[in-house]
């Protein structure tokens, strides 16, 4: 290292023992010499401490005994502690503090970062934390969800004639015993309106702790039984992956950076929070769809070799969604999902291989 | 090196560095009676500016980010830093000096507890959830103590630290006592609450060997209470009112196209919604703006009543209307620019407070005797500022 330049800084001392400032210089070179009053003291330069620097605030050189001075000579200063080696990791951040290309930098770098933490960290976050909740937290949801539906009469008891409620619960036990993962699998047959337009209509949709829920509207709209057991074994996906779980815990993330985000403006983070959990109520992923769909594919090849009937049931559903042009909602769209025709294409793509 | 090499501060010394141009005697201090002390008058003065503490700010969060929060005491201390070194009072600026390693210690600390905390909650394992919250808030008050002290111990100006004397004891009364009366009582019991803090921390603040007094009293406190509280109720009204029209607009818009006129069908879900929407958001308006009500006219009041030393009295003359139009303001620029605006907020708002506080003196502020005080451990810094508790003015 280049021995450091001697430099002559003007500025305040104070003795650390009085508030009285007094002008003095502070000369820096093999020993640090303070001029006060006429009268020169030295220190060894490696007594000193050198506060890292903060911009446009006056630069603080502690001396030995408490007593301190105070200079604005930044540049200086600024020289001799690059010379000597001092606060490097500061005067670093000093220097990116200093100028715009650096903070324009940052603002993007903020932005990438927080935005790449919210589409793919926050999911991958939901998604572990999902795997790992143990299986008592998922027994309350269900029911919970169940009273809430039947409560808001989004579903209502089913108007299958029992004969067939009881087929097609014999035929959900191969499904069942096929998904595995020791869920305890049931499959509740209701009324998607029975208030009219207000239910969720011809749909499916899968509960964390296994209760599938499949509408009367769904069954009646199939033409084989096939199609509803594709239907089932794509649920059974979003229970053995955990997706409603992830979706829960996706909602609480998001409102956990919003309030970071937000800091001491309480008020507004909670309003803000509500914003993200409402638009992620728009239903799973098309990830996790995708993944059920690959589930639901894996059982309809083993079975019977094609997944045409889900390709149809999928295809007939975004028409009555067309038709109906019905809102989307919280639950597992099934029906009005936005990308059915990728959907399709990439079960053909599995049929093909 | 021994100090004994220093020379001692001449007792009737001379002031060597220029005074700041802010610094007059008053009009009527000048024709006083031999006798009565020179009362001098020094207004404070902020010299920060937007664009440059924007850039400390960005590269600040984007480090922090970085660093998965590890920076996060360093640019908090640095934050504080730009502000008090940007402060001047009588040609001398303030100072922050926390040591950022200790606070990063105790935001470890801190964030592990309360993570063990929400883990333990979250998994239902309340023999481990409830003991955490009970130590919370049985340490509520030491922590807001402690949180006082540091703070204190790590304010300089002209080179002699602040330090706080308030006892550990009395921060039970001030902040456990006080804050459970308010709990039970609400807003009878709120404005005593508040007093009992101001006074906690005014009383125990010192400047080298001076310390402070508040000649305050409770009522002024009520007065603010009230006032906010009336705000609230006559902002509460307009707000339903607000959500009434809009929602019934609405009602009447819909109603037309759907040529539906039965009361039944006017109140049909979006009706609702949009009634409820109206006055949530309203309410949140109210709600900050009471808030910033009361924090802008209780930190008025305490400036304007509190002393230091028998030698110095500080005074405010910024208007809390005033602060509570930045504050809504503000917020409204912070949620359009997607949070950009945050630092030239912080700014605007320190500008507009610190424009408005002056010291009065009857003795030079060069005469002040040091008195040392260490800033302790950082964990009620750290406690305080994590979980977000609101204590200094
Ligand atoms: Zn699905």
């Amino acid at each position: 290292m280049t021995r450091p330049p001697a430099v002559t800084l003007r500025g305040v001392y104070f003795d650390g023992h009085s508030s009285r400032d007094r002008a003095a210089t502070l000369s820096l070179g093999e020993s640090a010499q303070l001029t006060l009053d006429g009268e020169s003291h030295a220190f060894a330069v490696a007594a000193l401490g050198v506060d890292p620097p903060v911009p446009g605030v006056r630069r603080v050189i502690r001396l030995p005994g408490g007593a301190r001075f105070e200079t604005t000579d930044f540049a200086p200063l600024l020289a001799w502690e690059r010379a000597s080696g001092r606060n490097r990791a500061l005067r670093g951040v000093a220097w990116l503090e200093a100028h715009w290309v650096s903070a324009l930098t940052a603002v993007g770098l903020a932005f990438a970062l927080l935005g790449g933490f919210i589409v793919w960290g926050i999911p991958a976050l939901a998604t572990q934390a999902a795997r790992v909740t143990p299986r008592g937290v998922l027994a309350s949801f269900d029911e919970q969800t169940l009273h809430f539906l039947e409560e808001q009469d989004f579903i209502g008891p089913s108007g299958l004639p029992r004969e067939r409620q009881a087929q097609l619960q014999r035929e959900f036990r191969q499904v069942q015993g096929w998904a595995g993962g020791g869920y305890p699998y049931r499959l509740l047959l209701r009324d998607g309106e029975p208030a009219g337009a207000a239910g969720v209509g011809a749909n499916a949709f899968a509960l964390p702790n296994g209760t599938i829920v499949m509408t009367d509207q769904l069954v009646a709209l199939a033409r084989s039984d096939r199609e509803l057991l594709g239907v089932l074994a794509h649920e059974t996906g979003h229970v053995t992956r955990r997706h409603g779980l992830a979706t829960v815990y996706q909602g609480l993330g998001l409102g956990l950076v919003t309030t970071l985000l937000t800091g001491d403006l309480v008020s507004a983070s909670t309003f803000a929070a509500a914003v993200p959990a409402a638009i992620l109520r728009g239903g799973y992923s098309r990830a996790a769809e995708s993944e059920a769909d690959r589930v639901s594919a894996d059982f309809m090849r083993g079975r019977y070799g094609t997944t045409k009937p889900l390709q149809d049931i999928l295809t007939r559903l975004e028409a009555g969604a067309d038709a109906r042009d019905s809102e989307p909602t919280w639950l597992d769209i099934f029906r009005s999902h936005p990308v059915t025709a990728d959907r399709v294409a990439a079960l053909k793509a599995l049929d093909a291989r | 090196m021994s100090e004994s090499t220093l020379p001692d501060p001449h007792p009737l010394g001379r002031h060597e560095v220029a005074r700041s141009g802010t610094s007059q005697p008053l009009p009527g201090a000048l024709t006083s009676t031999p006798g009565v002390p020179q009362v001098t008058r020094h207004d404070l003065r902020f010299t920060g500016s937007a664009g440059e503490y924007f850039r400390l700010w960005i590269v600040n969060v984007a480090l922090t980010l970085v660093t998965l929060g590890l920076y996060l005491p360093w640019a908090r201390v640095r934050t504080r830093q730009y502000f008090y070194g940007h402060t001047w009072l009588d040609g001398q600026n303030f100072e922050y000096r926390a040591n950022p390693s200790a606070l990063l210690r105790g935001y470890l600390l801190v964030g592990a507890l309360f993570a063990l905390y929400s883990f333990a909650m979250q998994r239902e394992y309340y023999w481990l959830g409830l003991p955490l919250l009970l130590l919370y808030v049985a340490l509520y008050p030491w922590l807001v103590w402690r949180s006082l002290r540091f703070q204190a111990a790590n304010t300089v100006h002209r080179g002699l630290n602040f330090s706080f004397h308030g006892t550990a004891g009395e921060s039970y009364v001030a902040y456990g006592a006080a804050n459970v009366a308010a709990s039970i009582a609400g807003i009878f019991a709120l404005p005593w609450a508040w007093f009992m803090q101001r006074q906690y921390q005014v009383k125990g603040l010192g400047y080298g060997q001076a310390r402070g007094h508040f000649r305050g009293d409770v009522a002024p406190f009520y007065l603010i209470g009230l006032t906010s509280l009336g705000l609230s109720l006559a902002g509460g009204l307009v707000a339903l009112l607000l959500g009434g029209v809009v929602a019934g607009a609405w009602s009447a818009l819909s109603g037309e196209l759907r040529a539906g006129t039965d009361v039944e069908d006017l109140l049909d879900g979006p009706t609702v919604l949009i009634f409820l929407g109206v006055a949530y958001v309203s309410f949140l308006l109210l709600y900050t703006v009471a808030w910033q009500y009361v924090r802008g006219a209780t930190m008025k009041y305490v400036l304007n009543n509190a002393e230091l030393g028998g030698v110095v009295r500080s005074g405010a003359t910024f208007s809390p209307w005033g602060l509570v139009w930045l504050g809504v303001t503000n917020s409204l620029a912070q949620v359009v620019t997607l949070g950009l605006a945050t630092p030239w907020a912080a700014i605007r708002r320190t500008r507009y407070v610190l424009d408005g506080v002056h010291v009065r003196t009857i003795a030079d502020l060069d005469h002040f005797r040091g008195q040392a005080q260490q800033p302790g451990s950082a964990l009620g810094e750290a406690a305080t500022e994590l979980l977000d508790i609101q204590v200094g003015f």
